[in-house]
């Protein structure tokens, strides 16, 4: 594994190096973080530095269709539980407009459809200007990650297939496949479709639906509208089910269980600069006769020009419990290089297990400093009082330097 | 006569149509500098739905799940992976990311001890960004009987067998939300202890059995029965 790692940092320090001597065109960011936290397992105080790189590599042909993206993290923690850590998000070559007719990536990366999703090490393909209609191929290793480090087997492997409507304005449809292997078995095996249409210029109709071929059941269908008289008011209306699913290979995926379906309304209104609000109900569906009500108001307030107030308050009650709770956060930017915030987060919750109310507080304080165009400070601290910690500081202090 | 005037009709709305519909998208990354308000009065004019709105961090998973998607106009595929593989690196001083995995708004105040009630909401929320192995991983620290769950309290040497009484309820409980069963259970072995073979079918009605042999060979199958019996 180590080595893996190794050989993976050397190829894109070649790729780099290369790319960096034909000419190439190299951004991206470094931000060195330092966290200081409590460990929820053992209790113990973390302190931990951390370096996260951002690399693009573009134009590294005459062309300019090759380039190469890079997205990774390593980090040092002190204290008791010290460990080093690193993570991988994203390695891969991209090479666009292959013949006019196709872009192609390579590497570890992140792809979707409307059958799901992968982070994976392989390829992506998408074929295009064939038509009305595109193909979007992808596959390759799949890649989880867990508390430490990468889970899974090494031959665990994705593959994604797609059709969709390429080329018109007002209509997408998309059908697509995936499948995800567990070693030699099939974990995964979803057909997947999603559409939306514009309509009479205030109208989008939109859905998608999952359907897994094992149980011959849809996973998952989510269909809704949007209206939208004007830029500044949406009304959004959804209707969404799910019939939840478990890889094959889990003994779990053999047990039956309850549909649950939700249906929300919202509405969004920016009345000016100075004001916008935003109201939502939603009501869950858990079978058997459990249901849920969740009610949200929120608003924007900016009563001078370098003043913003963001002002959030959720209510859930029903099947499994109930939650109360808001948030207040206020941003002032003092000058245009600098920026102050704070706020409060308040929540008051009853799980049906506890024979009382609890209640989570948490408090914040940050700040962002431009010490040149691609240089900044930031940092925050906030306090977490709640029914685990009387105090439980942590915060971050980050160094931000775009290349 | 009236299905020849129909059937007009249909040709010229659909001409109508398509030449509307058909109209190219054109490439936003000129616009990437652009404020938000900016985009949707523009997204407004051209009969676009407006976006990034108050509601877009719930609503953009139709949007950017699209295998060609409009989001590397503007963001790296940093900016995904930040929220849903635990990155960092564009995290805002406004948002909480104190801890090594930067995490996103909806995991507000105490999240450990508020998750269990999000959880039960939409199953497939948490899966959007989590694999069931990472629930295992933070449930398996915790000493066993330190959760707190309504029909596992009372009983037992830990406090976490069910009651005679909520038998039926762990049923009930179990079909509204299976995953919270999964998440300290990986591998059913107490599911097993009654629902294999000859117990209580855990089955789903129209159950189709042959699907599932012929994606794992069977193996799963024997969990609960013996070769050649199912």
């Amino acid at each position: 594994m180590g080595l893996k790692r190794v050989s993976t940092a050397l190829s894109a320090l070649l790729v780099l190096s290369a790319g960096a001597a034909l000419g190439a065109e190299i951004s991206g960011r470094s931000s060195t973080q330092l966290l200081w936290y409590n460990n929820e397992f053992t209790e113990n105080r973390v302190f931990e530095a951390a370096e996260y790189l951002r690399v693009n590599v573009t134009k590294i042909d005459q062309a300019g269709k090759l380039s190469l993206f890079a997205y990774g993290r390593g980090a040092q923690s002190f204290g008791p539980d010290h460990d080093t850590t690193g993570r991988l998000y994203s390695l891969y070559v991209d090479y666009r407009d292959l013949a006019d007719k196709a872009d192609l990536r390579f590497g570890r990366q992140f792809a979707s459809n409307a059958a799901g999703f992968a982070l994976f090490d392989g390829l992506k393909v998408d074929l295009k200007n064939i038509g009305p209609v595109g193909l979007s191929v992808f596959g390759g290793r799949d890649v989880v990650f867990g508390l430490d480090g990468e889970l899974g087997n090494t031959w665990d492997t994705d593959l994604g297939i797609s059709a969709y409507l390429n080329g018109f304005r007002k209509t997408d449809l998309e059908i697509s496949w995936l499948r995800k292997w567990e070693q030699s078995e099939t974990a995964r095996d979803t057909l997947g479709a999603s559409f939306k249409q514009y309509l009479f210029n205030n109208v989008k109709l939109y859905g998608n639906t999952k359907f897994d071929l094992p149980s011959e059941s849809f996973t998952e269908s989510l269909i809704g509208t949007k209206i939208y008289p004007t830029s500044d008011l949406i009304f959004t209306a959804e209707y969404y089910s799910s019939y939840p699913q478990f890889d094959t290979t889990s003994i779990y995926s053999v047990f039956a269980v309850n549909k649950y379906q939700e249906a929300l309304a919202r509405a969004d209104y920016t009345l000016s600069e100075i004001f916008s609000v935003n109201l939502g109900y939603n009501r869950q569906w858990f079978g058997e006769g459990a249901t849920a009500d969740v009610y949200h108001v929120g608003a924007g307030i900016s009563p001078i020009k370098h003043l913003k107030i963001n002002l959030e308050y959720d209510k859930r009650h029903g099947y499994y419990g109930s939650m109360d709770g808001g948030i207040a956060d206020v941003e002032y930017e003092i000058n245009k290089n600098a920026q102050i915030a704070g706020g409060i987060t308040y929540d008051v919750y009853l799980r049906d297990v506890l024979t009382h109310e609890e209640i989570a507080r948490r408090y914040w304080l940050g700040g962002k400093y431009k010490l040149a165009k691609n240089m900044a400070l930031s940092g925050r601290v906030q306090n977490d009082v709640n029914a685990r910690f009387t105090e439980n500081y942590s915060g971050r202090l980050v160094f931000d330097y775009d290349f | 006569m009236k299905n020849k005037m129909f059937v007009v009709m249909l040709l010229v709305l659909s001409i109508l149509y398509v030449q509307q519909a058909a109209a190219q998208k054109e490439s936003h990354k000129e616009y990437r500098d652009s404020t938000i308000s900016e985009c949707n009065a523009c997204h407004k004019s051209e009969g676009i739905a407006p976006n990034h709105d108050g509601d877009w961090i719930r609503n953009h998973r139709i949007v950017a799940a699209k295998p060609v998607n409009k989001c590397g106009e503007c963001h790296d595929q940093s900016w995904c992976l930040d929220c849903h593989k635990g990155g960092g690196i564009g995290a805002d001083f406004k948002a909480e990311g104190s801890r090594r995995d930067f995490a996103p708004s909806s995991h507000r105040s105490d999240f450990i001890n508020i998750h269990p009630i999000k959880a039960a909401g939409n199953p497939q929320s948490c899966l959007r960004c989590h694999e069931l192995k990472q629930c295992n991983q933070c449930h398996d620290k915790f000493p066993k009987g330190n959760l707190r769950i309504k029909s596992h309290l009372g009983l037992g040497a830990n406090g976490q067998w069910y009651s005679p009484q909520s038998v039926t309820e762990h049923a009930t409980e179990a079909r509204r939300n299976l995953q919270s069963c999964a998440s300290c259970h990986p591998e059913g072995d107490v599911c097993v202890q009654c629902h294999k073979s000859g117990g209580v079918r855990p089955h789903p009605r129209n159950w189709k059995s042959d699907n599932w042999k012929d994606r794992t060979k069977g193996k799963v199958c024997l969990k609960c029965h013996i070769p050649g019996t199912f």
